[in-house]
């Protein structure tokens, strides 16, 4: 019971919101981004929430649940997203006007074959630049 | 290490300025033709360059003064050419006595919208005299500049261009400098993968760290001093030397962009104006030298910043391409300067090069290489 109280005191949210954060970098192929912010705001919220528990085993326990909570969250909306884009996509192009000459679209995922791959195209970096603002503006 | 951040007051607004997924359909006339431009808007300089999608064409390639000339009432007739009511960029400086100056921008953000609008309007003319075109834009923006910034571009160009994508500055100088033909041969360096560029600019000077993945915010600075404060310094220690000289802020920057220098002294600098109709001759070695040597007192310790920052992988690499690019780097002798400075606090076999003769296109080719390369889902479209 006072695990679960514990999980709405501000810097636990402010773990889990880091972690979310985390999470959705580590989905973006961002994996660099993402050990940056594991060290250094997510290692200060961790210790921060940490000195609230009562002891170190239930502060063990409360950042191994919300770690587990958060990475179901975030798999879970990506995979919603995944549903419900292109549906919207579909349905939104149904009234869009003729396309502007470019070339076609990538399949999803090449971006993060290019990075493995070792060249990437300009295009890679601006999937990167709008993943950082997408992150930035939540 | 404090990162600057480039601010504006946040303007009030009920709705988004762009959205970015596709748009709902348009009524009136189709466009009868596709463009995009790479723009690099510059405090006191901005570069366009324009061409079809689908092409290495470049149908405009222009440099400007960022500035507008709003002609003042009660001017004969003739005296402007075609009686225009409002003039732009040369044009606007050539007839500086017939009309109201206003520079669009400050520190490298909007900071008069309407000559901002206007401004926007002229660029699209520039890139489309026939007005038809649908045209897309990469706009670059200061290093880490702040949502208020980026949605005063946005807010700019509503209704001039259909789509808009904003990157920063830096990183569009190294795409801009990397040699796409070379990309591929041993022993080229992509500028990409692995540099540091120092741009610097009438507003700001960015330095930004590119290795082979977007730049996060930490690896980029954006200093708010850069030419224009340079002038600032020159204007004030002229006055003190010089008392009256009479000599316009205008006249201060042809000076320092005629005879500018970082390193030790060079005296006597004797330069010659004319004040009060009269000519005169002033030295002004010490005057022009202290004022950019300020610069270099600025951009080093945000230089050795980001040097740090980088992998103990990759920095020696990295300290043999740093480049010099903007209209600072025609500051003599800025690249061996700082090159020095460097050396002599120990880094390993730095190598400080100027981007060379299209350092004021960089920007501009790095914003239509992008456009060219954006995906349709990237592009961000700008709401009426």
């Amino acid at each position: 019971m006072a695990e679960v109280l514990h999980r709405f005191d501000p810097p636990w949210i402010e773990v889990g919101r880091v972690y979310r954060r985390i999470c959705f970098l580590r989905s973006e192929g961002l994996a660099r981004e993402a050990r940056r912010v594991e060290a250094n705001e997510f290692a200060e919220a961790a210790a921060r929430a940490r000195g609230l528990a009562a002891s170190e085993p239930e502060a063990d326990s409360l950042l191994r649940g919300l770690m587990a909570e958060e990475e179901e969250r975030v798999a879970g909306a990506i995979a919603f997203a995944e549903v419900l884009v292109p549906l919207l996509a579909r349905r939104l192009s149904a009234h869009a006007p003729a396309p502007f000459p470019h070339a076609a679209s990538p399949e999803p995922g090449t971006a993060a074959a290019g990075r493995a791959g070792g060249t990437r195209d300009v295009a890679d970096f601006i999937d990167e630049m709008l993943a950082q603002e997408r992150l930035a503006s939540r | 290490m404090t990162t600057a951040t480039i601010e504006k007051p946040p303007a009030a607004t009920a709705q988004p300025l762009a959205v970015s997924f596709p748009p709902p359909a348009r009524t009136g006339p189709a466009k009868s033709a596709s463009l995009l431009i790479g723009l690099d808007l510059g405090t006191n300089k901005s570069c366009v360059l324009a061409g079809p999608p689908g092409s290495t064409d470049i149908t405009v390639s222009k440099v400007l003064p960022s500035v507008v000339g709003y002609v003042r009432d009660g001017i004969v007739d003739g005296i402007i050419t075609g009686n225009a009511r409002i003039l732009y960029g040369e044009d606007a400086l050539r007839q500086m006595l017939h009309v109201e100056l206003v520079a669009p921008l400050a520190e490298g953000v909007i900071s008069r919208p309407e000559a901002a609008r206007d401004f926007m309007l002229h660029i699209r003319q520039l890139a489309d005299p026939s007005g038809r075109a649908d045209i897309r834009a990469v706009v670059g923006v200061p290093a880490n500049a702040g949502e208020p910034a980026r949605d005063g571009i946005r807010r700019s160009a509503q209704g001039i261009f259909s789509r808009i994508l904003l990157i920063p500055e830096p990183f569009l100088a190294a795409l801009g400098y990397r040699d796409d033909s070379r990309v591929k041969q041993p022993g080229y360096v992509d500028p990409v993968v692995n540099s540091l560029f120092v741009d610097i600019g009438g507003g700001t000077s960015d330095l930004c760290l590119v290795q082979g993945y977007f730049p996060t915010r930490d690896d980029q600075i954006s200093i708010p001093f850069a030419g224009d404060a340079i002038d600032e310094l020159l204007f004030g220690e002229l006055g003190r030397t010089y008392p009256n000289n009479g000599l316009s802020r205008i006249t201060v920057r042809e000076i320092k962009e005629a005879h500018s220098y970082v390193g030790p002294s060079r005296k006597p600098l004797d330069i010659k104006v004319v004040i009060g109709g009269k000519s005169r001759t002033l030295e002004l070695g010490d005057t022009i030298g202290s004022a950019c040597n300020t610069l270099i007192d600025r951009i080093y310790p945000a230089l050795t910043a980001l040097i740090a920052t980088a992998s103990s992988d990759s920095v020696v690499t990295l300290l043999q391409n740093i480049i010099i690019t903007g209209g600072g780097s025609q500051i003599r002798g800025i690249d061996t300067v700082l090159q020095k400075r460097l050396a002599d606090d120990g880094y390993e076999s730095p190598k400080v090069r100027l981007a060379g003769q299209d350092f004021q296109r960089y920007v501009a080719i790095g914003a239509l290489k992008a456009a060219r390369a954006a995906r349709e889902n990237q592009w961000q479209v700008l709401l009426e």
